[in-house]
């Protein structure tokens, strides 16, 4: 039965839908709240549960809808376990609960101005996840196939020496001073002799350049990837 | 039709100073009309490209403060490429041409170039105040020009901009002779800054009420600093970080004590915890707190300083506080006016942060409450509509569910109830956001309840274009709409084409709209422009009209279409 009853909340099948009375939806703040003393019954939501008695959920809702909008995201397992608990999926991450390794993630959600995500950036000197937001997840909207392109501009740095290749999102940067930055805590070793190392860049035309050789908004222009070479002695 | 001179009607209209009503009150009559005009003083644009720069020169003659916006408000996130356009330029120079006496400009998200700022510091002698929120395009050479020739300047606030950082020592290029200093904000600038240049500047304003540091300003220089100012209204710290230990922090302690007026307080962008008790003297009198900015300060931290703040009226604050710190703050805050909590790990896995028992808890502690941001992990119809009734004074609620389609938890319903009972209850409503499931039913009763509403943000919302129809219909005084990936399409675009030329604009992303519709709303409306933002060459000439639109932003203008517009904006 709560498997049922999370079925039709989430999913929202045409199929179900007559079965489903919004009459049942009833408010009952103390059964759901417990103790807390900041609850109170109340005449209020008698107005919205009024509104439920003059329609059936087949009047507020298009009974012809052919795709339930929510069901890809919302099968937090791909098979439902009939031993669920719906206060479980509390504890799953429902947003990242169909992720790949990839870590799709959506552009422009959370809603946090990109200067305050570079703070934070700044603040814990580490990359950011989501590690590649280069395609953007389409998240339950069968009927479109079109995906944008974030602003996120991934390089590629490479550091003489190491045999592994790291990638960086340079438009949370806007200095060298914090790319540096970022980058002597990416690669730990570089943090003991940054000084004998230099950050060179390919640009556009495939030549490579010294980064601090030329002004930022040069640089972030034409880069196509990073190295670090050791100055020899 | 006027039974005073002119000049007596002047002087009654002197007392008129929000721009709504001056603009109500310039369409009574021709009479009324040419006297509002040429006493107008401070105008403002909320969209830059609704009416050209000579226009808005040739009916304000007398003008002495713009305010200007550029670009769509989803530009902060991303969602717009960086040359969309909103620059700064063709504004200064019309300006600097005619003979307006500009002497404050207050700019959000525009593009400002260095030679903006150049010509605008060269053209104005009495300059004074410079706001720019949320812009990009310069550097610190452009601070210096400001710096170096506004010799009356007053205001220089920088709040959330992205500046090319010289590390120049463009704070020296404040003349000696400056001293009219009132409100400096340097708090989003990250390069390095000359010290004793400033702490000489500050010595020499005294008339500074307002200073905020940047990250690069070092706690034992904030004492300095502060020692020359103990008159300070607000203050911005910058790094404040030192081992309590010291002598520094010992200093700093002692001269906090003696900024009696310090009302707001902000900054800490690097912060070591342990530091924070040296501004608990100064907590009893604050009305205005940002701790925002500071990472890594821990709940109980958090606690210890808000249980001084008796006074606050206005709080920012990280999600880090949790639940039980958001319990304190309803205990202690009686003043609270404006929350907003911000999530301290985005893209985290269920971490600590707040839930809907926070937000239930500060509706019931604080009855001034009437301007909400809150990004949290879930929401329940249950606690908005308990919050609906305990605080009715909302004008602006902004909640973000950090999963954007989750439902309530409890009873896994949408949370179209819970929103219903918000704009039911608060009848001075002007902004909304939505997060969590929603169906069609949420903007049956925004349409229905939401009559003072001006701006609606939709993201992941709706079933239908009834949806959106129920808000287009049932919302007179909107003026901003944004959408983006819900499934509105053309019927819901076409039903009321005339609604949007009451509106400023309307963004729609990632939603069902096709070329074909946009198209068709673009027809025979000079007063409108309809961009599409074309990224990725996804559309050309020879699309089919029914290839959905990826970004559209529409916006009534007065100059037909931009001439500035990129490549990759196309105008219908």
């Amino acid at each position: 039965m709560i498997h049922m009853e999370l079925q039709l909340g989430l999913a929202l099948p045409s199929t179900a839908v007559k079965g489903f009375d919004l009459n049942a939806y009833v408010y009952e703040p103390r059964e759901n709240m417990g103790s807390h003393p900041s609850f109170h019954s109340f005449g209020f939501t008698n107005d919205i549960c009024s509104n439920y008695k003059k329609r059936n959920f087949d009047e507020a809702f298009e009974k012809d809808k052919t795709v339930p909008r929510t069901l890809p995201l919302l099968h937090w397992n791909n098979e439902p376990n009939d031993e669920d608990d719906p206060k479980d999926l509390e504890n799953n991450s429902s947003f990242d609960s169909n992720k790949t390794a990839e870590e799709d993630v959506v552009v422009g959600w959370p809603p946090i101005k990109t200067w305050r995500k570079k703070i934070w950036h700044q603040d814990q000197g580490r990359q950011a996840k989501p590690k590649n937001n280069q395609a953007v997840k389409n998240i339950g909207f069968g009927s479109r196939s079109a995906q944008s392109k974030s602003n996120s501009m991934y390089v590629k740095v490479k550091m003489e020496g190491m045999a592994i290749a790291r990638k960086i999102d340079l438009s949370l940067h806007d200095s060298f001073e914090t790319l540096t930055t970022t980058l002597i805590s990416m690669f730990c070793v570089w943090h003991d002799d940054s000084n004998n190392y230099k950050l060179t860049y390919q640009d556009k035309e495939g030549d490579w350049l010294i980064a601090q050789d030329v002004p930022w908004r040069t640089f972030i222009r034409t880069v196509q990837r990073l190295k670090l070479l050791k100055i020899s002695e | 039709m006027n039974y005073f001179p002119d000049e007596v009607i002047e002087h009654v209209f002197g007392f008129i100073t929000s721009h709504k009503e001056r603009n109500a009150v310039s369409l009574v009559c021709k009479s009324w009309y040419k006297i509002e005009r040429m006493s107008r003083q401070r105008v403002f644009i909320g969209n830059c490209y609704a009416i050209s720069p000579e226009g808005v020169i040739a009916r304000f003659p007398e003008l002495k403060s713009l305010t200007l916006k550029g670009k769509p408000h989803f530009a902060d996130f991303n969602l717009v490429p960086h040359d969309w356009g909103g620059i700064l330029y063709p504004w200064i120079e019309a300006f600097a041409k005619s003979r307006v006496g500009l002497e404050e400009l207050r700019l959000k998200r525009m593009v400002v170039s260095d030679e903006s700022l150049e010509l605008l510091s060269k053209s104005f002698v009495n300059f004074k105040a410079l706001v720019l929120v949320s812009c990009e395009g310069f550097s610190t050479d452009g601070l210096a020009a400001v710096a170096a020739n506004c010799r009356f300047l007053r205001e220089l606030d920088l709040q959330e901009n992205e500046v090319e950082d010289h590390r120049g020592h463009w704070i020296s290029r404040f003349p000696e002779s400056c001293t009219s200093l009132v409100s400096l904000n340097l708090a989003c600038l990250k390069g390095e800054i000359n010290l004793s240049a400033l702490e000489r500047l500050v010595a020499r304003s005294p008339n500074l009420k307002s200073l905020r540091l940047s990250r690069a300003v070092p706690l034992d220089a904030l004492q300095k600093i502060l020692m020359r100012a103990p008159q300070l209204v607000d203050l911005g710290t910058g790094s404040f970080v030192h081992d309590p230990a010291s002598d520094a922090y010992n200093k700093l302690k002692a001269t906090i004590l003696k900024c009696k007026s310090i009302k707001s307080l902000s900054g800490f962008l690097e912060v070591a915890p342990r530091c924070l008790s040296a501004i608990h003297p100064i907590c009893h009198n604050l009305t205005s707190l940002n701790l925002s900015y500071a990472p890594g300060i821990h709940g109980n931290d958090l606690i210890k300083l808000i249980q001084h703040c008796r006074k606050l009226e206005r709080l920012w604050i990280l999600d880090c506080i949790g639940d039980k710190g958001l319990g304190i703050v309803a205990s202690t805050c009686k003043e609270l006016q404006e929350l907003r909590v911000f999530p301290s790990d985005p893209y985290g896995v269920g971490n600590a942060a707040v839930t809907e028992e926070g937000l239930v808890a500060i509706s019931a502690g604080c009855p001034k409450l009437h301007s909400l941001l809150y990004f949290c992990q879930q929401m329940t119809n249950a606690a908005l509509i308990t919050v609906a009734k305990n605080c009715s004074n909302f004008t602006r609620f902004r909640l973000c569910i950090l999963d954007p389609i989750r439902p309530d938890p409890v009873t896994m319903q949408p949370l179209d109830e819970g929103f219903g009972a918000i704009v039911q209850s608060c009848k001075r409503l002007r902004r909304l956001s939505l997060s969590g499931l929603l169906t069609d039913r949420v903007f049956l009763y925004i349409g229905m309840y939401a009559e003072q509403l001006e701006m609606l943000s939709i993201a992941f919302a709706g079933d239908s274009d009834k949806g959106m129809l129920y808000v287009l219909n049932g919302c007179k005084k909107l003026r901003k709409l944004e959408i983006r990936d819900s499934p509105f399409g053309d019927t819901a675009l076409l039903m009321d084409v005339g609604k949007y030329e009451t509106m400023r604009s309307l963004w729609m992303s990632s939603c069902e709209v096709t070329l074909g519709g946009c198209k068709t709303l673009a027809k025979n409306r000079p007063m409108l422009n309809v961009e599409i933002i074309n990224e990725d060459d996804q559309i050309d000439f020879s699309s089919d009209d029914r290839q959905k639109v990826g970004k559209m932003y529409l916006y009534r203008t007065l100059v037909g279409p931009r001439k500035d517009a990129p490549e990759f904006v196309w105008t219908l």
